[in-house]
């Protein structure tokens, strides 16, 4: 595995084993071992992403070429099974976009979300106002920025994302994806940059590896309708 | 081709909005399915190629590190599906006998990752291949666009197979040379 040290001759063995893979000259097993390495070792990784970047330009020389209509009904049928009913227009509808329902929902679950919260982090939270330092690291043009809160007591530095205000108040809200099902809000991450969300005891089952954890801008205090309403910010999966 | 919001598209996809991966799918179908049937040069095969990749990326969604970059995020898409298609003609050719010498590579400077910024280098590597002799400019050119292996290369130019991996590994090292000048024009 490449280490931040690596001699001059590994990393000119990186770049080309790097290069062939993104060009495709290399074998199988010879593909399949780059792919396994890919997995853990990060700084191979970035050099992987930056000849396919460099190389991207060649993609030019493909033409474009409409494939035939049944194709996309096909690839649905792969993906969502062959007698779906879509939730906009099957009899589930009417609850899953009942309004008062994902309401009732967000609402029961920031105020659990609270409640924990206030429960296991109610000392820290306490403000200290001669002790807690704040700064907002906003980034250009970005929908989300840092909040970087020092506690001058116990040394601890936190660092968390927050939304972006702008005129309205907007909160980042947590989502888990787990296979084909629509995403669970893992709750909102305080405004205030005290960003830890306690994950409720039925849910972290639920937490493992190959799930994907997104984020999204919402309105203040959550998505009203319990889908993820606002653009993506980050998602990622959960590595095994 | 409106590429500018593919990398939000595949936001929306990671939390399986499927009206996002159905605009996915028209914006960039008609250039996969071209990649295909380069690649794998049989249309039933680069039919079934494309089900897949389309599978794979609103499986795959959820990974790909979006920074806003329209063109970032097309280029990830054609990645699976160019990573796609090479594997899948590796798998139906009888395993090429391995003739991996070691080959002599001349050094790298230092790591220019801490200078560079990670960016698309767009048109540079056309300008980078002409520093090359046009014999291996070409062959590098093909092995990406047609999926060609070192065995199908050391044929089409007619030299032998290590032959073949000298000259595109030396071709690699020049090309990271040229790129990594490019980035940092201070230090050239």
């Amino acid at each position: 595995m490449a280490t931040p040290d690596q001699s001059k001759g590994d990393r000119s063995r990186d770049e080309v084993l790097a290069g062939e893979y993104v060009l495709g000259v290399l074998n199988l097993s010879e593909r399949q071992q780059v792919e396994a390495r890919l997995r853990h070792d990060w700084q191979f990784a970035a050099i992987v992403r930056r000849w396919e970047a460099n190389l991207a330009h060649f993609n030019v020389d493909y033409d474009e070429e409409a494939p035939p209509a049944a194709i996309f009904a096909e690839i649905e049928r792969r993906i969502f099974g062959p007698s779906l009913v879509l939730p906009s227009n099957g009899p589930l509808a009417a609850i899953w976009n009942s309004l008062p329902l994902w309401r009732g929902v967000s609402v029961a679950a920031i105020g659990m979300l609270a409640l924990l919260l206030g429960l296991q982090w109610a000392s820290e939270l306490r403000p200290k106002p001669d002790q807690q330092l704040t700064a907002e690291l906003a980034g250009k043009d970005s929908a989300i920025s840092l909040v970087a809160q020092y506690d001058g007591a116990s040394g601890r530095l936190a660092i968390t994302p927050v939304a972006n205000g702008g005129a309205e108040e907007r909160s980042l809200e947590l989502w888990l994806v787990e296979g084909e099902q629509p995403p669970t809000s893992l709750g909102v991450l305080p405004q205030t940059g005290q960003g830890e969300i306690l994950i409720p005891d039925e849910m972290r089952a639920r937490l493992t590896g190959g799930v994907t954890l997104a984020v999204s801008v919402e309105p203040f205090g959550g998505s009203p309708t319990g889908k993820a309403t606002g653009p993506i910010v980050a998602a990622g999966e959960i590595l095994r | 081709m409106e590429r500018e919001d593919i990398a939000d598209l595949l936001g929306r996809v990671s939390l399986r909005d499927r009206a996002a991966f159905s605009l996915i799918y028209q914006r960039c179908s008609a250039k996969l399915f071209a990649i295909c049937i380069r690649i794998l040069k049989d249309r039933n095969d680069a039919e079934e190629a494309l089900q897949d990749i389309f599978v794979k990326i609103w499986q795959k969604a959820g990974s790909y590190a979006g920074n806003g970059d329209g063109a970032n995020a097309f280029a990830w898409i054609a990645a699976i599906a160019r990573y796609h298609c090479i594997d899948r003609l590796r798998q139906r050719k009888p395993p090429t006998v391995e003739l991996d010498v070691a080959t002599e590579l001349p050094d790298l400077g230092p790591d220019p990752e801490h200078h560079a910024i990670l960016r698309s280098e767009g048109a540079r590597i056309d300008s980078c291949l002409e520093a090359l002799d046009p014999d291996r400019a070409q062959a590098v050119r093909q092995a990406y666009v047609e999926g060609m292996s070192y065995q199908e290369l050391a044929e089409r130019f007619a030299v032998p197979l290590n032959t073949m991996r000298t000259w595109l590994r030396r071709s690699l090292l020049k090309l990271r040379e040229c790129m990594d000048g490019n980035a940092r024009p201070e230090q050239g």
